[in-house]
C-alpha cells in the first residue's frame, strides 16, 4: 500500500533519457550495413570479385550520418530517430545503382562516371546538413528572413536565365555553370521559397480564409488575396516558357497550393489551383513545341514515330521494358541491363532499380520514401509553432511532389518530366537540396515534442 | 559465383530491404502504442501489480477501501499528467476553460464531463463529436467509471486512481 502510494506520487511527468538516439544509432548501423550489402552484391556479381573501390562509395556517406548521428545527440536530441537512416538507406542505395551503371560503362569503353562525383557531392551535401543542424537553433531564426527568403529564392530561380552562367542541357535552362562545375540553382531556391511561404502564410492565413463574399454557397477571396497566387502561377509559367522545364514548373506551383490549403483550410484555393494548372498545362500544350511533344510521348509511346523521332518516347519505353525485364523480383544487383535507358542514372534511376531489385524492391524504396513523408507530416502535426508546421508541411510535401512527378513520369502516369528522384538520382544540387530539407525536419522535430508541459489544470 | 548463391544473394537482399522497412514501422508502432506512462513508472519503482492498470472490477474487489483521488493521463500526448479530483465535477475538452484541456483534433471542444454522485464518479459523454469511451465501450448515458479503467477522449485516454 505504502509503495503503491508512492510510486503514484512520482508519476508526475518524467523526462525520460530520449531512447530515441540509440535507436537512430542501431537504425543506422542497418543502414550502413544494406549499403554494403549493395555494393558488395554488384562487385561480386560483375567483377565477381571484391575490390578496395567498396570503401570509397561505402564509407563517405556513411561516415557523416554518424557524425551527422553525434551532432543530433549533443545539439537535438529529441530530433525523430527514423529520418536519418531512411535517408542514408535510399542515398545509399543511389550511390550502389550508379556505381553499378558506372561498372557497365567502363565495360564498354565509356568514359562517362557518375559514382565518384556522386559519393564527393554526399559528403558535401551531408557536411552542410550538419552545418544547418549546428547553426540554426530553432525555426524562430528563419522567421527574421522571410522576405529575404523570397528575394534568394526569386534570384535563384532566375540565375540559369543569366547570359555567361547559364546553361542549357538538354533543351531545359536549369543549370548555371561556374569553373566547370553545374549546378542546378532551383534546388535550393525550393528551400528558400517554402520559408518564404511559410512565413508568408502564417502572417496572412486568416484574411485568406476568412475575408470574402459567399456566392453560391462557396466563400470567394477578395480579389487582392488572389495576387500572391496569380504571382506564383505567373511565376510557374514563366519557368515552364522561359527555362522550359515542365516538372519544375508544376513542382513549385503544387508546392504553394499545398501550402496555402493547409494553412487556411480552405478546398477553393487547391479547386481554382489545379484549375489553373490544368489551363496552363492544356494552353502550354498548344502553344508551346516541347511539352506537347511530351504529352505526344506520353499517351502514345509505342507508336513508331514517336519511338524513333528525337526526343521523342524511346527513353520512357525502355524504362518500361527495363520494369518488365525486371518482373516482381527483379535481376539482382548487377544482373540486369539497366544501362540501355538514356539517363539511366539520373531521370531514370527509379526504372534502373525496379529492373534490378523488382517489384518487391521498388516498393520498398517507396515505403520508405513514405516513411520519411509522414515522419515529416507528423513533425507538422506535432509542432506547436505555426510557422514550424507549415515548414515541415512543405519540406515533406516537396518530396512527395517530386517522387510523384518523376514516378509518375517514368511509369507513364503522367507526362515525363525532367525532377529528380530526392536522393537517388545522380545529381549535386539535388542531393545537397534534400539533405538541407532533413537537416530542416530533424531541426524540426526536435522541438515538436515539448507539448508535454502545456497541460493547464485548475 | 555460382547461380545459387547470387540467388540467395539477391533474395537476401530484398528481405534485408524489407526487414529495414519493417523495423522503421515497428518504431513508429511503439510510438503510437507502446511506451506509455505506467510502465516507465512501473520499470522505475514498483513491479507488476502496477503496470497493468487492467480490467476495471477485478482490481476494484481487491481494493474496495480505495477511492479515487486523482485522474491519471495513461496515453496520449500528455500521458503521466495527474489532476486532483477536488471538486465535484471535472470537465474535459478543447474549451480553454475546461478543467482538463485536451489540445487533440479529435476532441469536441466541450467533450465530457465527470461527476461525483453517490460516491462514484460518473462519466457523460457532452455530446461530443467522436465520443467518449469507458473500457472501450461508447458512453451513452452517463457511466460510472470505476478505478484504473481506462477513458478515452479524442487521442488522450486516462484513468482515476487512488
Amino acid at each position: 500500500m505504502n509503495a503503491l502510494t508512492e510510486a503514484l506520487q512520482i508519476s508526475k511527468p518524467i523526462k525520460v533519457v530520449p531512447r530515441s538516439r540509440n535507436l537512430e544509432a542501431l537504425l543506422l548501423f542497418f543502414a550502413a550495413g544494406l549499403n554494403a550489402f549493395e555494393l558488395a552484391q554488384i562487385q561480386l556479381s560483375i567483377l565477381e570479385r571484391m575490390t578496395t573501390d567498396l570503401f570509397t562509395y561505402w564509407l563517405p556517406p556513411v561516415l557523416f550520418a554518424f557524425l551527422l548521428h553525434l551532432i543530433l545527440r549533443r545539439r537535438a536530441s529529441e530530433a525523430d530517430p527514423l529520418i536519418l537512416p531512411i535517408a542514408l538507406v535510399l542515398n545509399g542505395l543511389g550511390i550502389a545503382m550508379i556505381y553499378r551503371l558506372d561498372l557497365a560503362t567502363i565495360a564498354s569503353g565509356g568514359a562517362e562516371l557518375f559514382a565518384f562525383r556522386q559519393v564527393m557531392w554526399t559528403a558535401l551535401a551531408m557536411a552542410i546538413a550538419a552545418i544547418v543542424i549546428l547553426y540554426i537553433p530553432s525555426q524562430l531564426f528563419l522567421r527574421r528572413y522571410v522576405y529575404t527568403a523570397m528575394a534568394v529564392g526569386i534570384v535563384l530561380l532566375l540565375l540559369p536565365l543569366l547570359p555567361v552562367i547559364g546553361t542549357t542541357i538538354n533543351g531545359a535552362t536549369l543549370w548555371i555553370s561556374l569553373f566547370g562545375v553545374t549546378f542546378q540553382p532551383g534546388e535550393i531556391a525550393k528551400i528558400a521559397l517554402i520559408i518564404f511561404f511559410s512565413g508568408y502564410l502564417v502572417d496572412r492565413k486568416d484574411s485568406l480564409a476568412v475575408v470574402g463574399r459567399k456566392i453560391l454557397g462557396i466563400r470567394i477571396p477578395r480579389g487582392r488575396e488572389l495576387g500572391p497566387i496569380l504571382v506564383i502561377w505567373l511565376a510557374s509559367i514563366g519557368v515552364l516558357v522561359l527555362q522550359r522545364d515542365l516538372g519544375t514548373s508544376i513542382l513549385y506551383f503544387g508546392l504553394f497550393l499545398v501550402m496555402i490549403y493547409v494553412a487556411t483550410g480552405r478546398a477553393f484555393y487547391a479547386g481554382i489551383g489545379v484549375a489553373m494548372l490544368i489551363t496552363g498545362g492544356l494552353v502550354a500544350s498548344r502553344l508551346l513545341d516541347y511539352v506537347s511533344r511530351r504529352f505526344d510521348a506520353w499517351l502514345n509511346p509505342f507508336e513508331q514515330a514517336n519511338y524513333d523521332a528525337v526526343g521523342g518516347s524511346y527513353q520512357i519505353v525502355q524504362g518500361i521494358f527495363g520494369m518488365a525485364n525486371g518482373g516482381l523480383f527483379g535481376s539482382g544487383l548487377g544482373g540486369g541491363v539497366p544501362q540501355l535507358v538514356p539517363l539511366a542514372e539520373s531521370d531514370f534511376i527509379i526504372s534502373s532499380l525496379a529492373e534490378e531489385l523488382g517489384l518487391i524492391g521498388f516498393f520498398a524504396i517507396l515505403a520508405l520514401y513514405f516513411l520519411l513523408v509522414s515522419r515529416g507530416l507528423k513533425v507538422a502535426f506535432r509542432h506547436s509553432d505555426e510557422f514550424a508546421k507549415l515548414m515541415a508541411v512543405g519540406f515533406s510535401f516537396v518530396i512527395a511532389l517530386q517522387l510523384f512527378v518523376v514516378i509518375g513520369g517514368v511509369t507513364r502516369i503522367l507526362p515525363l518530366t525532367g525532377l529528380t528522384t530526392p536522393f537517388l538520382a545522380a545529381g549535386g544540387s539535388s542531393l545537397l537540396a534534400n539533405w538541407i530539407i532533413i537537416a530542416m525536419l530533424l531541426r524540426l522535430s526536435d522541438s515538436a515534442v515539448d507539448r508535454q508541459t502545456e497541460v493547464i489544470t485548475r | 559465383m555460382s547461380e545459387l548463391a547470387l540467388f540467395l544473394v539477391r533474395t537476401g537482399f530484398l528481405v534485408l530491404l524489407w526487414v529495414f522497412v519493417f523495423s522503421i514501422i515497428s518504431v513508429i508502432r511503439a510510438d503510437l502504442f507502446g511506451q506509455k506512462v505506467v510502465s516507465r513508472v512501473a520499470q522505475a519503482n514498483v513491479p507488476a501489480v502496477f503496470s497493468t492498470p487492467t480490467s476495471s472490477s477485478s482490481d476494484t474487489t481487491k481494493q474496495p477501501e480505495l477511492k479515487a483521488t486523482k485522474l491519471v493521463v495513461t496515453e496520449g500526448e500528455k500521458a503521466g499528467t495527474e489532476i486532483a479530483l477536488s471538486g465535484r465535477q471535472l470537465t474535459i475538452g478543447r474549451a480553454g476553460d475546461s478543467d482538463l484541456i485536451v489540445d487533440d483534433e479529435y476532441a469536441s471542444t466541450h467533450h465530457a464531463k465527470l461527476v461525483f454522485i453517490n460516491g462514484d464518479w460518473l462519466i457523460q459523454d457532452l455530446d461530443s463529436t467522436n465520443g467518449t469511451f469507458l473500457d472501450g465501450q461508447k458512453v451513452g448515458t452517463p457511466m460510472t467509471v470505476s478505478m484504473n479503467t481506462q477513458v478515452r477522449v479524442g487521442q488522450t485516454t486516462f484513468e482515476l486512481r487512488a
